[in-house]
């Protein structure tokens, strides 16, 4: 009996602290995570919610989001209202992504305490959420939307590079949340920019230079000869320029001049392990807790089967995938010495008695990479906007950084490339980073770089 | 003089159950009394329930207690949780039939409590009717496979019914009791390990049945009891280990042969990939307990209906909303006391029978809590096991009850011979002096 009560008294322990354990457990990420769960789009309560939704604004104050005759209501112009539904969302729920839907707890006040909610059902007074101020800009996010490509899907992402505030955000196609009953486009509810995986192509080179160079200091004086294609064990690989060489190139122009050839060999050189190991730290594979949305994550192979999936890795082919989002995160860090800054898309919330509640601040993401090969990418990328591909993405006056892609997405070149672009603006009083990727657009040498070039002297122009 | 201690202390007991059970009348007919009168319209019948469910409790805790000398703050405590599920399907069912059948189930509960009572002090386990049980046992499981009377039920085949289309009933419920009852017999008086292989290859072979018939819960509730009762029995740490990672190695050919099985884990890993269809469930669970927040709603002011089962299988994340996670975690302490006071009642038990059934029968009451409430909030896959004694459902109720009478019978057993103790020893002090 008393061996029996010594082996009870320890199963009871273990039951019990399990149990004790459980029941900390739910309470804390119950209290943690709460807010987000009630928010999910799925949350029927919040459309039968007696609250009236608060309003959303804009940098600069602009009302984006109101509420008028217990209607909600959103920018009168239709194309400005439409570029800004990705960022907002819906309330109906449709699209997963968005303010309306990730900050519905906080729009209608979900938070308040009972004593509160209780007297609003009494007296049926319909209460007042509070209100959220976005750092993105309003006017520019419409100025970019209206001169992405007609017709063309894709998306477009603005970051302070300094600071992580997202300025703007445009997914193609759009749909416009005032008549939400109208039919879209298919794929219309997505917002590319966080949820769309792009394979990168010729952009993810920035990644490859980085790796290459926190892995080998000489390799800045190596030289790579291209003869236009390459052929090794197992496949070959093909300048996207195809027909010309580049002859014997260094590694500048080689970026420069987005040459596969050598990317491909630099790739091989570094092996699997150290690439991959940079792309990790740049945020492939990673499950991005950012705070403000949801950020699809973005893959890097963890192994190759082969000699070719390492090569066409190194080049942003095969099975890479990154959002446009992430993109930009990358220039960002290589703009700001390296350091990624955590994007931010809420200003501040603001209670309807005028309680703030909430404030967006900068914050430090990571380390990426250090200041010294941050500036040597820079410079790089500098080079490709002065003489190699990225020529059309400057901008008059200004020292514009950046890099292009041709993603290829077919094995057969049926289908036109996506024309990628991403750069930034070497400037402390407009440190802005953007992301362009235009679905099938071509070469990004052309559609995407055009479209940097006009999106960023606006930023510029906006302030 | 340790017989006036004694009697010193035993006030003191007596006047904290007196302040529970007030507090816990105060719950009762506060919750009830308001909720009657909820929407501007009285209901009669929840006005009806909020005089009974205090009468009862008065009266079972004062008859119970004066008859019996039961542990009353157990008896108290499940008469709490027994009355928050009354409270909660008052204040969320769509119609009032629900909270009416509820009021029904718990009525036979307390039925089956005292009949618990009754039963355990008068049982007198023997071999023959140890293996009697165990075959009873056997076929009320089996029998949902028999044609007619099986019932295929939200994805298990684990049900029968009595008449059809009016009673039916879950064989694994009521057999949890007896489960336990058959290895405590089984396993008392430190058996060799020979004569343990007869009970442990009858809970296989209920697992097995169980396996078959897709209640998961049921089968993990099962294997689990039955290790730590082997454990408590023979202190064969090795073996125990063993049977757990046996239970492991199941576990792992069960995920790789059975889909239901993946599907569930699946599920639990990212209930969000499939929101609208297998995930609905888990992924309204959780928004149910976010929009609660840590005072919830307020009763019969949330939309926990949107949760599917929310009665029954979730109406813990019910609980949540309605109540908040304050409430929600209190619940939890109640049945963390109940067990720490259902193992102290195991410990002191006189006979090993009595010892390792009131040790098993506490052991399976925190496992399915853990079990339910892990499945509801995400820290477990989710497996169908009810709320013990909270949970709409009437085989549960009904057969936890009938479980928490067997425990207040084993308790009043030592109370009387802890009464005798202290008789003789005071006869034997004054006998010296």
């Amino acid at each position: 009996m008393k061996e029996l009560r010594r082996n009870m008294r320890i199963v009871g322990t273990i039951v019990v602290i399990a149990f004790i354990g459980l029941a900390s457990w739910f309470a804390l990420t119950a209290y943690e995570q709460g807010t987000m769960w009630a928010s999910d789009s799925y949350n029927t309560r919040l459309k039968k919610s007696n609250s009236q939704r608060g309003d959303i604004y804009d940098r600069y104050g602009t009302v984006l989001a109101t509420v008028s005759d217990g209607q909600r209501v959103y920018l009168s112009e239709t194309a400005a209202r439409r570029a800004l539904a990705a960022t907002l969302g819906d309330t109906a729920g449709l699209s997963g992504t968005g303010v309306e839907g990730y900050y519905s707890a906080q729009l209608l006040d979900l938070s308040e305490s009972m004593l509160e909610r209780l007297s609003a059902v009494f007296n049926g007074a319909p209460r007042k959420g509070s209100s959220v101020r976005l750092t993105v800009d309003a006017a520019l996010t419409a100025y970019v939307s209206s001169i992405f490509p007609s017709g063309s899907r894709g998306a477009v992402v603005i970051l302070n590079y300094r600071t992580g505030e997202i300025l703007a955000m445009v997914s193609k196609p759009d749909y416009d949340p005032a008549n939400l009953s109208a039919t879209v486009e298919d794929t219309a509810y997505l917002n590319r920019c966080l949820q769309g995986r792009y394979t990168p192509g010729s952009v993810f080179k920035i990644v490859t230079l980085t790796s290459a160079l926190e892995n080998d200091p000489n390799v800045v004086g190596q030289s790579f000869v291209c003869n236009g294609t390459w052929e090794y064990e197992g496949g070959r690989i093909v300048c996207a320029s195809g027909r010309t060489a580049h002859g014997t190139v260094d590694l500048k122009t080689a970026f420069a001049k987005s040459c596969n050839v050598s990317f491909g060999k630099l790739a091989y050189q570094l092996g699997l392990t150290r690439l991959r190991d940079t792309a990790e730290r740049l945020g492939f594979n990673e499950n991005f807790k950012l705070g403000d949305f949801a950020l699809y994550n973005s893959q890097f192979p963890t192994e190759i089967g082969n000699m070719s999936d390492l090569v066409w890795a190194g080049i942003g082919q095969g099975t890479v995938l990154v959002t446009p989002m992430h993109m930009a995160m990358i220039t960002s860090a290589v703009a700001n010495n390296g350091m990624m800054m955590k994007p931010y898309l809420v200003k501040d919330i603001i209670t309807a008695a005028g309680v703030t509640t909430k404030t967006g601040a900068s914050q430090e993401y990571r380390q990426v990479m250090s200041a010294s090969v941050a500036q040597t990418v820079s410079a790089y990328m500098y080079e490709a906007v002065q003489s190699g591909t990225a020529q059309r993405a400057a901008v008059k006056g200004y020292t514009v950084c950046g890099k292009t892609g041709s993603a290829e997405t077919s094995d057969d070149k049926t289908v036109e490339t996506n024309s990628w672009y991403t750069g930034f603006v070497m400037d402390s009083a407009h440190p802005y980073a953007i992301a362009v990727v235009i679905e099938q657009g071509g070469a990004g040498s052309r559609l995407a770089s055009e479209l940097a070039s006009d999106a960023l002297a606006m930023a510029i122009q906006r302030n | 003089m340790s017989n006036r201690v004694e009697k010193m202390r035993k006030a003191l007991m007596r006047a904290n159950t007196r302040l529970l059970l007030s507090a816990v009348l105060v719950f009762q007919l506060l919750s009830l009394g308001l909720s009657a009168f909820r929407g501007g319209q009285v209901s009669a019948q929840t006005l009806v329930f909020a005089v009974v469910v205090p009468l009862t409790t008065y009266l079972m805790t004062n008859l119970l207690g004066k008859i019996f000398p039961v542990d009353r703050a157990i008896l108290i405590l499940v008469l709490l949780l027994m009355s928050v599920g009354l409270v909660t399907m008052t204040g969320i069912a769509k119609s009032e039939s629900t909270p009416r059948t509820h009021a029904v189930y718990l009525a036979g509960s307390c039925v089956a409590m005292v009949i618990g009572v009754v039963f355990v002090r008068v049982w007198q386990m023997t071999k023959r009717r140890a293996v009697l049980l165990a075959a009873l046992c056997l076929a009320a499981l089996v029998a949902p496979y028999l044609p007619k009377i099986g019932v295929y039920r939200n994805g298990a085949r684990n049900w029968i019914q009595i008449i059809p289309d009016r009673l039916t009933v879950q064989p694994s419920e009521f057999m949890k009791p007896v489960l336990i009852l058959v290895l405590a017999s089984g396993f008392s008086n430190r058996p060799r390990f020979v004569k343990c292989l007869v009970p442990i290859g009858f809970a296989a072979i209920c697992c097995a049945i169980l396996l078959a018939e897709h209640d998961l819960g049921a089968v993990l509730l099962y294997f689990l009891t039955t290790v730590f009762m082997y454990y408590a029995a023979t202190s064969n740490a090795v073996l125990t280990l063993a049977g757990l990672g046996m239970g492991c190695g199941a576990a792992v050919a069960a995920y790789r042969s059975l889909e239901y099985v993946r599907d569930r884990v699946a599920i639990w890993q990212n209930p969000w990939s499939d929101p609208q269809g297998t995930g609905y469930q888990l992924v309204q669970s959780l928004i149910a307990i976010g929009s609660g927040g840590l005072v919830g709603m307020g009763l019969g002011l949330g939309s926990p209906t949107n949760v599917p089962l929310y009665h029954s299988d979730f109406v813990y994340a019910s609980i949540a909303e309605e109540f908040g996670l304050i409430f929600a975690v209190g619940l939890l302490a109640v049945y963390v006391i109940i067990i720490l006071r259902g193992l102290i009642t195991a410990g002191n038990a006189r006979t090993s029978f009595h010892s390792l059934t009131a040790f098993g029968l506490v052991v399976l009451l925190g496992l399915q809590t853990m079990l339910i409430v892990g499945g509801t909030t995400k820290l477990l896959p989710l497996t169908g096991v009810t709320l013990p004694l909270v949970a709409y459902g009437g085989s549960s109720l009904v057969s936890n009850a009938f479980s928490m009478g067997m425990l207040l019978g084993i308790s009043s057993m030592n109370a009387e011979d802890e009464a005798r103790d202290i008789e003789r020893i005071a006869l034997r002090e004054e006998g010296v002096l």
